[in-house]
């Protein structure tokens, strides 16, 4: 019976999940491609949980779909009707190469996929309830991974300068048509 | 004893060069009357080393009269060393003195004769330099030396005759003589090559000693090299056309290197490699049969030649033809005696002639000049003793020599030895035919015209540097020849003998029988040219054989259609069809497809963002396959 | 493990990734190119994850909440280049951006 559950749950959060990432792509209203993504980030947070990631979920929710996308419907409310664009267009061959090219990167995933089925993809580790806490994350990423943890901080930091000196108003001579 | 035989050839070899580099490096710092003594001291001093080492070797017991002396090792690859040594034997003692004593002679001379040149250092320079070449040639312990002594006395050659270089005519016989030389240098190093893969050596007692063991092919080839270099020095048909234009050059030029050493090089060169030639017969009696060719051809052009050197330069190709006989018959004794008593008397030949153009302010026409004989009777004199040493008359040194080759080809017997000596014989007759018609053309009968003008009354006959040296060598030219008394002594055959041992040898009978033939034909020669001349003609009337020999046979005209045309029409042709629309356009073309290619290049950076993604994507999904397969 | 295996989630993850490829070689309107990249760092994220729990290492979170903080912040500076481009009146045009043009 749990089991079941799981695959139901499963089933629908990662149908969910392309839905919304196929939502996201091919509607030309900027303002529904971004509430499509917040959709495709919450079945995502699901999908997490069902892996024992309990914090990246919550992380996921808060960060991405939190703070993110309210950025993005901030930039999508002030843009207002200059964001829109038509769908495609610019040179047919482009357009037909990145299909095959999505299709060719899709096709070869799957096969590599399929090749490694057997071997190394059958029996998951066990893990502990414990496995995905906050406690552990956070102990991890204090001892083993300090570096990358330092890194990231500093990353933002840059972000943040970056954003401020993106957002400097234009002098006049500046103008650029 | 040893170490002063070995000191006095050094002595001998290096003095001239340092006389060379002293005027060199001196510039216009000294006088052009140092520079001139420099160059003859410094060739004096050469000679006395060269004496040392004669006595040295004279002295010494016979069978340790060969000194090789090594200063260093000059090259070494693998196996095969060259070393930079000099040979003293009893050969290159002679060669020694002689180089160095009709050397240090003419160079006195020309102190008198270039008096006055604007450019008097840079001769003398040239004139040590030579020196020095002739006598690394002569001196060298080994084939490469001796190479690079040939090469070096061609280039002295080139300087020397080009000296006087604002004359077209001279710059243009330089190049002639170089040019021929040169081929000459390379047969003889294809020769030295030959000799290394054959031998692994270039010594010549190391060559000397393994030259049985070699295939016939290989040393017909080598000696074939060899005698290619001996003909273009000292020209020998057919590499003979630059001799005459080489007369261009001042007459101390003409009489120390185109008659007493530098062509003579190729005579010396036949009896050093004799082993070599005997061991491959055939080259050895070609080498006779070219000399014997040139000794007709050349004696028979110079009856018809106005100028009185290019006489003498016919008649010293002829000479050496002579020598070529000797050395391609075996009678090397003979071949280095007939080039000592040459020396003597054609440098006496050449620097009386020289006398004579200094007197005439520079003419050259014998058929300007007459009656000489009153107005420089010394000169006469000399001039006389060295025209009967050439004919051949007794007791003047060239009919000890002359002769002695022309019946030890008799004496070596079978059919090729009869022609030879019926050549010889034949030689002798043209010797006294040319050489009265030009004595008689410059000093008899009456005083011309241009003479009476010209004749510079009351100056003497020339300074005392250039009387001097003409008066010792008309003292050799007469007695030069007593050391082969055939029968009596014959101290000089012996000496050579040690070094290149003789294949044929005449008797006494027979060595006496051909002088009475030869000096007889010389003396009918003698009749025939003075008849000629009283009777106010030349001796050769038919108009038909005039042009032909007036155009010395056509050499040069042949040579030039057959090889200097093709060779102009080539490059011409190359430069039309090749040079121009290959190899130049060709580089336009590098130039501007660069740039289309560049242009080309350029359009994929479309600016297009999503081409880039696209190409991202491509290249990741071709890295998949990438990372699996090498998985 | 109850529910799929680990393989599942690998294939979802990989057509979503194909999916926000597709977005941004196709979209001009730079905002959705933005969108299609955040799917395609999401589909990353999630294989991440799912071999976290494949193999029992926490490494594999550990990442992808690096990978969620480097995303944020690379929106951060891309919205911000947004709106400069339109506070400056360039057109939000992709194609129109080519001054890269060699």
């Amino acid at each position: 019976m749990g089991n079941f559950l799981v695959w139901v749950i499963w089933f629908v959060a990662a149908a969910a999940c392309l839905g919304t990432g196929v939502a996201v792509v091919s509607m030309t209203n900027p303002f529904y491609s971004a509430l499509s993504l917040i959709g495709n980030l919450a079945s995502l947070a699901v999908l997490y949980l069902l892996l024992s990631a309990e914090f990246l979920a919550a992380a996921q929710v808060l960060v991405y779909a939190g703070a993110v996308m309210v950025m993005f419907l901030f930039v999508v409310a002030y843009l207002g009707g200059r964001a829109d664009a038509p769908w495609a267009g610019g040179p047919r061959l482009l357009r037909g190469a990145a299909v095959v090219a999505a299709a060719a990167l899709l096709i070869e995933i799957v096969v590599v996929l399929g090749l490694a089925w057997g071997d190394q993809l059958t029996d998951p580790a066990e893990v502990s309830g414990s496995f995905g806490d906050p406690a552990q994350i956070g102990e991890a990423f204090l001892t083993d991974h300090l570096l990358a943890f330092e890194i990231t901080s500093i990353v933002l930091l840059v972000a943040a300068i970056g954003g401020v000196v993106l957002g400097t108003t234009p002098e006049k001579e500046d103008e650029v048509a | 004893m040893d170490s002063a035989i070995s000191a006095g050839g050094w002595v001998c070899l290096l003095s001239p060069l340092a006389g060379a580099v002293a005027i060199a490096l001196a510039g216009g710092r000294i006088s052009r009357r140092a520079a001139a003594w420099i160059s003859v001291l410094t060739t004096f001093v050469a000679f006395g080393g060269a004496l040392v080492v004669f006595v040295g070797l004279w002295a010494a017991d016979p069978s340790d009269r060969e000194h090789v002396s090594t200063a260093y090792t000059w090259l070494s690859a693998g196996n095969f060393d060259v070393e930079l040594q000099i040979l003293v034997d009893t050969l290159s003692s002679t060669m020694m003195l002689i180089v160095s004593g009709v050397g240090g002679l003419i160079v006195w001379y020309s102190v008198g004769y270039m008096e006055g040149d604007d450019e008097e250092r840079r001769y003398f320079a040239y004139m040590s330099l030579f020196v020095f070449s002739m006598l690394l040639l002569v001196q060298a312990g080994n084939f490469l030396l001796m190479l690079v002594g040939w090469g070096l006395v061609g280039l002295a050659s080139y300087l020397l005759i080009g000296f006087w270089h604002h004359k077209p005519e001279a710059v243009a016989a330089a190049k002639k003589a170089f040019v021929m030389n040169a081929i000459g240098d390379a047969t003889f190093a294809l020769g030295c090559v030959l000799l290394i893969w054959s031998t692994g050596s270039l010594e010549f007692g190391d060559v000397f000693g393994q030259v049985d063991s070699l295939s016939s092919t290989t040393v017909n080839l080598v000696a074939l090299g060899l005698l290619g270099g001996a003909v273009a020095k000292s020209a020998q048909i057919p590499l003979h056309t630059w001799l005459p234009d080489a007369m261009e050059g001042p007459t101390p030029v003409s009489a120390l290197i185109h008659a007493a050493t530098m062509v003579t090089a190729g005579v010396y060169l036949l009896v050093r490699a004799s082993p070599i030639f005997e061991a491959a017969p055939d080259v050895q009696h070609l080498a006779a049969i070219i000399g014997a060719i040139t000794l007709l051809v050349a004696g028979v052009v110079a009856l018809v030649q106005w100028d009185i050197k290019r006489v003498i330069a016919y008649s010293t190709m002829s000479q050496i033809g002579y020598m070529f006989l000797a050395a391609g018959i075996g009678a090397y004794g003979y071949a280095i005696f007939h080039l000592m008593t040459h020396a003597f008397f054609k440098a006496l030949l050449f620097m009386t002639a020289g006398l004579v153009i200094h007197h005439l302010d520079g003419e050259q026409d014998i058929r300007k000049m007459g009656g000489l004989r009153s107005i420089m009777p010394r000169t006469h004199v000399a001039f006389a003793v060295g025209g009967l040493a050439l004919m051949g008359i007794p007791i003047f040194s060239g009919f000890w020599s002359k002769d002695g080759i022309v019946s030890a080809a008799f004496a070596s017997g079978d059919a090729l030895g009869y022609t030879l000596y019926v050549a010889g014989l034949l030689g002798a007759l043209l010797t006294g035919l040319y050489t009265t018609r030009l004595y008689f053309a410059v000093f008899r009968g009456e005083p011309s015209e241009f003479v009476k003008e010209h004749a510079h009354e009351g100056h003497g006959e020339g300074p005392r540097s250039m009387t001097i040296p003409v008066g010792v060598l008309t003292v050799l030219a007469t007695i030069g020849g007593l050391v082969v008394i055939p029968g009596v002594w014959e101290p000089f055959l012996h000496w050579i003998d040690e070094t290149a041992e003789p294949l044929v040898q005449a008797t006494v009978a027979e060595d006496y029988g051909t002088s009475a033939i030869a000096v007889s034909l010389a003396l009918i020669g003698f009749y025939l040219a003075r008849r000629a001349y009283e009777k106010g003609r030349q001796f050769v009337t038919n108009p038909g054989i005039w042009r032909v020999l007036e155009h010395k046979l056509y050499f040069d005209e042949a040579y030039d259609a057959l090889f200097y045309k093709p060779a102009a029409a080539l490059s011409v042709a190359l430069r039309r069809n090749v040079e121009e629309p290959v190899v130049e356009r060709s580089l336009d073309e590098i130039g501007s497809g660069t740039i289309q290619v560049g242009g080309e290049v350029g359009r994929v950076q479309s600016g297009l963002l999503r081409t880039y993604a696209v190409a991202v994507a491509f290249a990741v999904c071709v890295l998949v396959v990438v990372f699996v397969a090498v998985r | 493990m109850d529910g799929p295996d680990v393989g599942w989630y690998l294939i979802v993850a990989a057509i979503l990734f194909g999916i926000g490829a597709l977005g941004v070689m196709m979209r001009r309107s730079p905002l959705i190119v933005l969108l299609s990249l955040e799917i395609m760092l999401n589909a990353a994220n999630l294989t991440l994850v799912a071999f976290a729990r494949q193999q029992g290492n926490l490494d594999g979170q550990i990442f992808a909440l690096a990978v969620m903080a480097v995303a944020a912040a690379e929106v951060a500076i891309g919205l911000g280049l947004i709106v400069a481009m339109a506070r400056r009146r360039v057109p939000l045009d992709v194609d129109q951006a080519s001054a890269l043009r060699g």
